[in-house]
């Protein structure tokens, strides 16, 4: 019989893809399962569909870019994930801080800074972008080509609760 | 209106709920019409600012606005009764907030575990029905009866994964959680199904062998098949089958009180108000 430790531990271990092959029988069974492949599809549908919702622009980035759905699964394969939106969305956002891309990186700070913010947050945000900001997350929402960095040129956005809508930007 | 009343005689109708999690003043307008009692999941009308859970109050005053036209129960998710080390604290705290603000007539929660060694799963695992899982689960029913004084209720989940080694069969474990316990159950009839669907379950011999008298409250719901397996996303409407598994039980469970029709926040929009009303009477019909 398997202990309920070794059981619990063993198949989240199993869900997040991550430790040795379990040498206990039944877990052993549940690694080699067709429904353990369904369980994980499931655990991460859900974050994607929380992240989606509550990380509008990020999103459609990494979906522009092909890699939303396996970034989501990195995530949560390699991360403790809160079953609260707001932690889940502030949790990825922050782990994009050292993404490859820097359009996403740039994209996932300002997200991150906006929502803070609209959750109560004092503290102020400060996102340097290489290109109009308003423009590129417009062309996001409405899937329209996405604009180019202007050479040149920086957008010094803040975003604070204290400033009128909470978001002003200027162009150096 | 038909009430929830835990002493009610078996004679007395059924009441009909079903889930409403808040943001959607429509459709609480339209389904209070239609139903006797409302069912809150404390996890998801809750938010989190990264300290810690709260109820959201807006959703409370909703809820405040209808008490004259509902009786209200409460349905966790997040508590993990049957975790190995711990329970979720933070669910308690949140369903000590819910108690406070609304009259909660009993209060449930799956018989699974959501978080392990202080990791969130992303999904529910079912407990191995072994006399270890039933000591951690009948402990923790027994705080949680001294902690509030109305009636505990617990749901089955649905066995997706490959049952494990077991001491007891499905309805022996549930037998032994309410004979050592006298705490109550839910039977969720979708989840029969899907259990019927992917493991092969026997309902008929699950529910010959299964002790109905602690049975309080029925579960409706639709949900998908994805890939060869029904998945418990409620998210459609009660198909005939299950209905009819439903009728079975409340045929059996001599003191069934509520009949809850269950679907997802994120369901609205593709089931609609409309839909969603619809059921509620089909539902009211067929029960009654």
């Amino acid at each position: 019989m398997t202990e309920l430790e070794t059981y619990q531990r063993g198949l989240l271990d199993l869900v997040k893809k991550r430790g040795p092959a379990p040498s206990d029988p039944y877990l052993r069974h549940v690694a080699a399962s067709r429904e353990l492949r369904i369980v994980q599809e499931i655990a991460v549908w859900w974050r994607l569909f929380q992240i989606e919702a509550q990380c509008h622009f990020t999103s459609l980035l990494l979906k522009r870019l092909g890699c939303f759905h396996d970034t989501v699964i990195s995530y949560f394969n390699e991360n403790h994930t809160s079953p609260f939106v707001e932690e889940l969305s502030r949790g990825f956002l922050e782990s994009l801080r050292t993404h490859d891309h820097a359009l996403v990186r740039m994209v996932a700070r300002f997200e991150f800074a906006f929502l803070e913010v609209r959750s109560g947050s004092s503290e102020r945000y400060e996102i340097l972008w290489d290109r109009h900001p308003d423009r590129l997350l417009y062309a996001l929402h409405i899937g329209g080509e996405l604009t180019e960095p202007e050479p040149g040129s920086v957008y010094r956005m803040r975003i604070a609760g204290d400033l009128l809508g909470m978001v002003e930007c200027t162009r150096e | 209106m038909a009430s929830v009343d835990a002493n009610a005689s078996s004679s007395s109708s059924l009441a009909l709920a079903t889930t409403y999690e808040g943001d959607d003043i429509a459709l609480l307008e339209s389904v209070v019409q239609l139903i006797d009692v409302i069912e809150i999941s404390p996890d998801a009308i809750a938010q989190s600012d990264g300290k810690r859970a709260s109820l959201r109050p807006e959703i409370l005053d909703e809820y405040a606005a209808v008490a004259s036209s509902v009786d209200f129960i409460a349905h966790g998710v997040g508590l993990s009764i049957g975790s190995f080390d711990r329970w979720e604290e933070s669910y308690l705290r949140m369903l000590d907030e819910l108690f406070e603000r609304v009259e909660l007539q009993w209060h449930s929660e799956h018989l699974a575990s959501t978080v392990v060694a202080g990791e969130n799963v992303g999904t529910m695992f079912p407990l191995p029905r072994t006399e270890q899982a039933l000591d951690v689960v009948c402990e923790r029913v027994r705080l949680l009866q001294e902690r509030y004084r109305v009636p505990f209720l617990l749901e089955h989940v649905i066995q997706l994964l490959p049952d494990a080694p077991a001491e007891f069969s499905p309805a022996g474990f549930l037998n032994a959680i309410t004979s050592r316990t006298g705490c109550s159950l839910i039977l969720d009839a979708y989840n029969l199904e899907c259990d019927v669907f992917n493991q092969g379950l026997d309902a008929m011999a699950f529910l010959d062998e299964l002790d109905l008298r602690p049975v309080r409250e029925l579960h409706l719901a639709g949900g998908v098949e994805h890939n060869g397996f029904y998945l418990d996303i409620h998210s459609g409407r009660t198909r005939s089958d299950t209905l009819a598994l439903g009728l079975e039980i409340i045929r059996r469970a001599p003191d069934l009180r509520v009949v809850t029709f269950e679907f997802l926040k994120e369901a609205v929009k593709v089931l609609g108000h409309d839909n969603i009303c619809a059921e509620l009477k089909d539902v009211r019909r067929a029960i009654q």
